[in-house]
């Protein structure tokens, strides 16, 4: 049971990772590399903050922001200056690196055991030990269906159908007399406000900041969002939003399966054993469709 | 829907599986190693050994679970939270951010977190300043034995006066060996000139500037720069300037010496002190133990291919690298 | 009042394929005017509309709307009055929205895009109501993504789009060209009504000589970036497709053809 939780709590966290990611590949259609360096942003303003004292909940909308700056820079870069959208990603990949050390105090590896967290704290310190076990999947959960609701009403607002126009048709945007640029870069921003907050929960989850925990990051976002899309593609009552998140959990399960020593002839087969699996799960999304076609 | 529960259920079924109860007086650990690398992989081996020693022999009465992150961060986290939610006697992590990442998943359960190869425990919050344990966890520093190396260096090279270092930024045990690495240098007459680079990659453009400023190259223990150790060897050699690793393993790859951490030694201490633990000793009453013996060892190829001969008192505890 | 003044448009300047497509180029067009505009490939017809729209910028010369001079104004703020179609139909829509979507959208130009909900159901009403007037079937496809659409049906909704709001200039870019005969028939005869009832001062390339015979009250043939032929009013009124064919001819003769 305890390994299933914590599949499933490791795939919220990334989901709100991928949800953000959902913004800039799927809506925008900007394949956004800044992912990278964005996601230990988060979880190295949220260390520094704790380690000084401040209060957990503080770090969510700390680093909220502070991704949201990473990735209008990325917007602007790309619009304003006129770069391709790959390149002003690594741009901004490349130069917040050294940012982030700085944030985390000039240190690439900065715990934060023993001090107050979202997960440990008083009040779930409070909670009967049955309950206990649950509390951090469940303030997760709680946390990824606020982020999931709250996209989904932004995208239904005319600031959200503006969003979808510009990575649809950017044309349409300009004949509505408004700067498709701008838009760019508010989406980029939003987008990675989202990553930046999966990186302060991962950061308070795992209790230290990595220098190196960004890395493939965004190939993370990348296979959530698609094996989350394309394995729930004909199911209207399902959300994209909702998909995405069940396809970052779908890819913990993969990698846990992949870890579960029964399958693995050898530890260093475990990335072969999980492409696998990935592989696996966007076939059976194909058959899916295809027994749908065929009833249609 | 119905193939998505099938893949449900063999994933629980799976699961289930590994997490098989042990049988009788076998114990059963799980190794947690951060990256495919040589000096991890002695520490590995040398930890079985010393398990081996005191009693607790895999495939007899001890089981062993090993997992490798290949230096992913995610992925050190699901193999932490992983062995953490098995019922495991004792997970040994080696490299500081999986030992983070075990101690911190194993934090509320009873299972102890035995570390290795973390060069400062103390900044990984995995012990205190003085030396006692943060919770149920120990283990062993493979801080590098810098002065010695220094020493070492100054003998090979009396005319030397600028060190060169490359590091990667990333590695938070490459910051502090740095740091002491400055103080110490000005003892033994020397300057250190740093190159911090962020990817393999980088290294060499960072070495092309580097090396025309220094006399000697002195590596660390830092994982980015030591997978590309080929091509650093290459630029040196080029450069005719002499390449001091930091253990074993790279001098078998062709740095000239080294007063370097025997990486088997140091993993057999740990073992003993996993034996200790799983005999029933707490881990939070055994400190955490560093390596203060270094030895020296001599790659004689490559210090001739740089002319420098090794000086009679050095000889004398030398440990040729060929003969092992 | 719309006008361009001396404009001269270069491509690829300072290179060996230097092109100069206008050379103090002069047009105006009074306000409430419907102006079709004939000429054959590469005479400068759409670069005109891009000129007029902002999408390209010039060597020299002005554009003025009112008498005020607009020629460093960015292409998207010039829409705010500037409604424009274009030859292909993919571009007026957004094709992974639903049509109730890409109507919200266009009802909702030239006001701030905040975080009011995106589609007003009142005005559901109202979209239905245009979208009948079209004769599609559209008005039973508010909830269909616009990219499952036909070109036809999706040109028309662009057309409804772009004149949902109040604006002053249409710009028609040959947008008939991809539709099939009885289509394209039914979308020229609602952008005349649509004129119409709006007023609005219209600008429609086509290749089509008798819309241009049959439709708007001026009519312009453009060659080598040149008006060659202007009749407006009255004068117009005499133009027939014969007329027009037989300038076109001249000019292919002229060109060596």
């Amino acid at each position: 049971m305890g390994i299933v939780l914590s599949t499933v709590e490791q795939g919220l966290i990334y989901a709100i990772l991928a949800l953000g990611v959902y913004i800039t590949y799927k809506i925008l259609d900007f394949p956004d590399l800044s992912v990278d360096s964005t996601f230990p942003l988060g979880a190295a303003v949220t260390a520094t903050m704790i380690t000084n004292g401040m209060h957990p909940l503080l770090t969510l909308p700390a680093s909220m922001l502070a991704g949201a700056l990473a990735g209008a820079v990325t917007g602007i870069i790309h619009v304003k200056c006129r770069v391709r959208d790959l390149l002003s990603g690594i741009i901004v990949m490349t130069g917040l690196y050294s940012l982030n050390l700085r944030v985390a105090q000039d240190k690439a590896n900065l715990p934060i055991f023993g001090t107050d967290t979202l997960f440990k704290n008083g009040l779930t310190a409070a909670l009967p030990d049955a309950v206990a076990d649950y509390a951090p999947v469940l303030i997760l959960l709680a946390l990824v269906v606020l982020c999931k609701l709250c996209m989904d009403w932004f995208l239904r607002t005319r600031a959200g159908y503006l969003l979808r126009a510009v990575g649809d048709n950017p044309t349409v945007v300009t004949a509505l007399a408004k700067d498709g640029g701008m838009v760019k870069i508010q989406g980029l921003a939003i987008a990675n406000a989202l990553v930046a907050l999966s990186g302060c929960v991962m950061c308070q989850y795992q209790r230290f900041f990595e220098i190196s925990m960004g890395t493939g990051a965004i190939v993370i976002g990348l296979a959530s969002v698609i094996i989350g899309t394309n394995l729930f593609k004909n199911l209207s009552f399902l959300r994209a939003t909702s998909a995405v998140v069940i396809g970052s959990i779908l890819y913990k399960a993969c990698v846990a399966i992949a870890l579960s020593s029964g399958l693995l002839p050898k530890p260093q087969d475990m990335k072969f054993v999980t492409a696998v699996l990935f592989l696996l799960i966007l076939a059976l999304g194909e058959v899916r469709r295809k027994k749908v076609k065929a009833h249609a | 829907m119905k193939k998505l529960l099938c893949i449900l259920t063999a994933l629980t079924m799976v699961l289930t599986a590994g997490l098989a109860l042990a049988e009788g007086e076998t114990y059963r650990i799980g190794i947690a190693q951060f990256a495919e690398h040589g000096s991890l992989d002695n520490c590995r081996e040398g930890f079985l050994a010393g398990l081996a020693e005191n009693g607790f022999v895999e495939g007899e009465n001890l089981e062993v679970d090993y997992q490798n992150a290949q230096a992913d961060m995610g992925i050190a986290n699901q193999i932490a939270q992983g062995m953490a939610s098995g019922d495991l006697d004792l997970i040994c992590a080696i490299a500081t951010p999986i030992a983070q990442a075990c101690f911190n998943a194993a934090d509320g359960t009873d299972i102890p977190t035995i570390y290795t190869a973390v060069t400062d425990p103390v900044a990984a919050m995995l012990a205190t300043e003085d030396g006692t344990a943060t919770g149920n966890v120990t283990g062993t520093s493979d801080k590098l034995p810098i002065e010695a190396q220094l020493k070492m260096i100054r003998s090979l090279m009396p005319e030397a006066t600028k060190i060169g270092i490359l590091y990667s930024t990333s590695e938070v045990n490459s910051e502090s060996a740095i740091a002491e690495y400055q103080a110490l240098a000005p003892d033994y007459g020397f300057e250190i000139v740093v190159s911090g680079i962020s990817a393999t990659a980088d290294i060499p453009l960072a070495l092309d500037a580097l090396l025309p400023q220094v006399d000697c190259l002195s590596n660390l223990t830092d994982n980015t720069v030591v997978s590309s150790l080929p091509l650093l060897l290459d630029k040196a050699g080029e450069a005719g300037k002499p390449v001091f690793g930091s253990e074993v393993e790279q001098v078998k790859l062709g740095c000239a010496a080294s007063e370097g951490l025997d990486y088997f030694a140091l993993g057999k201490q740990t073992g003993a002190m996993a034996a200790r633990v799983l005999s029933g000793e707490a881990a939070a009453d055994i400190p955490y133990e560093v390596i203060s013996e270094s030895s020296l060892y001599v790659n004689y190829d490559a210090l001739a291919a740089v002319g420098i001969e090794l000086p009679e008192d050095q000889a004398a505890r030398a440990i040729d690298v060929s003969t092992l | 009042m719309l006008e361009l003044r001396n404009v001269t448009k270069i491509y690829q300047a300072g290179t060996i394929n230097e092109t100069c497509l206008f050379q103090d180029f002069n047009l105006a067009v009074p306000d409430g005017q419907f102006v079709s505009v004939v000429g054959s490939n590469g005479s400068g017809k759409t670069s005109m509309l891009n000129i007029i729209c902002g999408s390209i910028e010039i060597e020299r010369g002005q554009v003025l709307v009112g008498g005020k001079d607009i020629t460093r104004m960015s292409e998207f703020r010039r829409h705010r009055t500037v409604g424009r179609v274009y030859q292909n139909p993919a571009l007026g829509t957004c094709p992974s929205m639903t049509l109730l979507e890409n109507m919200s959208l266009a009802d909702t130009k030239g006001r701030p895009f905040n975080l009011r909900r995106g589609t007003d159901r009142r005005r559901i009403a109202f979209y239905r109501e245009q979208l009948s007037r079209l004769n599609l079937g559209l008005e039973d496809k508010l909830h269909v993504k616009v990219g499952s659409l036909s070109g036809g049906q999706r040109q028309a909704a662009a057309l409804l789009m772009s004149t949902m709001t109040p604006i002053d200039f249409l710009i028609l870019d040959e947008h008939t060209a991809a539709l099939d005969p009885k289509t394209a028939e039914r979308i020229m005869e609602l952008t005349d009504q649509i004129v119409r009832e709006k007023k609005l001062t219209t600008i429609m390339v086509t290749h089509n000589l008798r819309y241009a015979v049959e439709y708007g009250d001026r009519v312009l043939m453009m060659h080598q970036g040149k008006t060659v032929f202007d009749r407006a009013g009255e004068e117009k009124r005499g133009v027939t497709t014969e007329t027009l064919l037989g300038l076109f001819n001249e000019i292919s003769i002229e060109c060596g053809n």
